[in-house]
């Protein structure tokens, strides 16, 4: 391999944080699957959206393909134990709509945008790429109804979100292994 | 919270308002009840599946496909999905529908359960092959 002893330790470092991210993504996935939002009187297949804390972070410390690969791996991990494969299809094309959005946001917009206003964006691209998917299969619009209703509980999980990003990444840029990526 | 967070909120906010408010002004008054019967038009699949008065009585609509069943309960001009065998349960998160355009999705059995008045053009589409 061609790498630099420095070059090749920033790869490792990279990957390991990308594994550690994937890792809790899934466990917050998980934890999200247990509290019955839709028992509480909310919008049906509305979430919390726990594991965008993870993505937007990895957004923040590390380079776009590394938090790319961070959405694949916690999107197919989390369907393999909690969905099904239609539910994968779903949550890939939200997540890489989300995805895509929030890295535009945080390389073009980062001077507009805080953390919270990224992951408010976030949220809602997230919604909006879940509602195009399901009308494509459907094969009507009609289940744009909900579109409203969506945009507003992506407001209240975006700042959520946001603000739980805010503290992680103020702490984790105290541990030494995050120190060279720090901007 | 920067300005251009609070500007991102207002205008999402306006947004979901400008869809919601029309919504609620002409809410009531296409509810169902005696004399003016709805249909719910059943799509499995991006197919029409069947369509249903819903009336005041009770009637239970099985749908059986290959992916799995799904349980439809009508019952005073309104209708709820009651039972199903999908992974995600989503579908019972609706709850008890009774206006128009509203929906069930049960998007495991790509199931589709919509709202419609017998006589407005929403059903047209439902028949166009």
């Amino acid at each position: 391999m061609g790498l630099s002893n420095s070059e090749s330790s920033q790869a490792l470092k990279r990957t390991v944080i990308v594994a550690i991210f994937s890792a809790v993504a899934v466990v917050l996935g998980i934890v999200e699957a247990q509290i019955p939002l839709s028992a509480m009187g909310l919008m049906p297949g509305a979430k919390l959206g726990f594991a965008n804390i993870m993505i937007l972070t990895c957004i923040y410390f590390l380079r776009g393909r590394d938090a790319f690969m961070l959405v694949i791996l916690k999107t197919l991990l989390t369907a393999f134990i909690l969905g099904t494969f239609s539910s994968l299809l779903f949550s890939l094309f939200g997540s890489l709509l989300s995805f895509i959005v929030m890295f535009l946001l945080m390389k073009g917009g980062r001077m507009q945008l805080s953390l919270i206003g990224v992951s408010i964006a976030g949220s809602i691209a997230h919604n909006i790429g879940q509602l195009a998917a399901a009308s494509m299969v459907m094969g009507t619009t009609s289940i744009m109804y909900y579109l409203p209703i969506l945009l507003v509980t992506g407001i209240v999980t975006g700042v959520a979100v946001g603000y739980a990003v805010r503290y992680l990444v103020s702490s984790l840029s105290q541990i030494s292994l995050f120190e060279e990526f720090l901007r | 919270m920067k300005r251009a967070d609070m500007l991102l909120i207002a205008v999402i906010l306006i947004a979901a308002l400008a869809f919601l408010v029309p919504r609620y002004l002409s809410g009531n008054e296409g509810k169902g009840g005696e004399g003016k019967e709805l249909v719910a038009n059943i799509t499995v699949d991006g197919k029409h599946y069947r369509t249903i008065k819903l009336t005041k009585e009770e009637q239970t609509i099985d749908i059986r496909t290959e992916r799995g069943y799904n349980i439809l309960k009508v019952h005073d001009y309104g209708v709820e999905m009651y039972e199903a065998d999908c992974p995600d349960q989503v579908c019972l998160g609706f709850g008890f529908i009774t206006r128009p355009k509203q929906t069930i999705v049960c998007l495991p059995h790509r199931v589709l359960v919509e709202i419609a008045s017998p006589a407005g053009e929403d059903e047209i589409d439902g028949f166009v092959q």
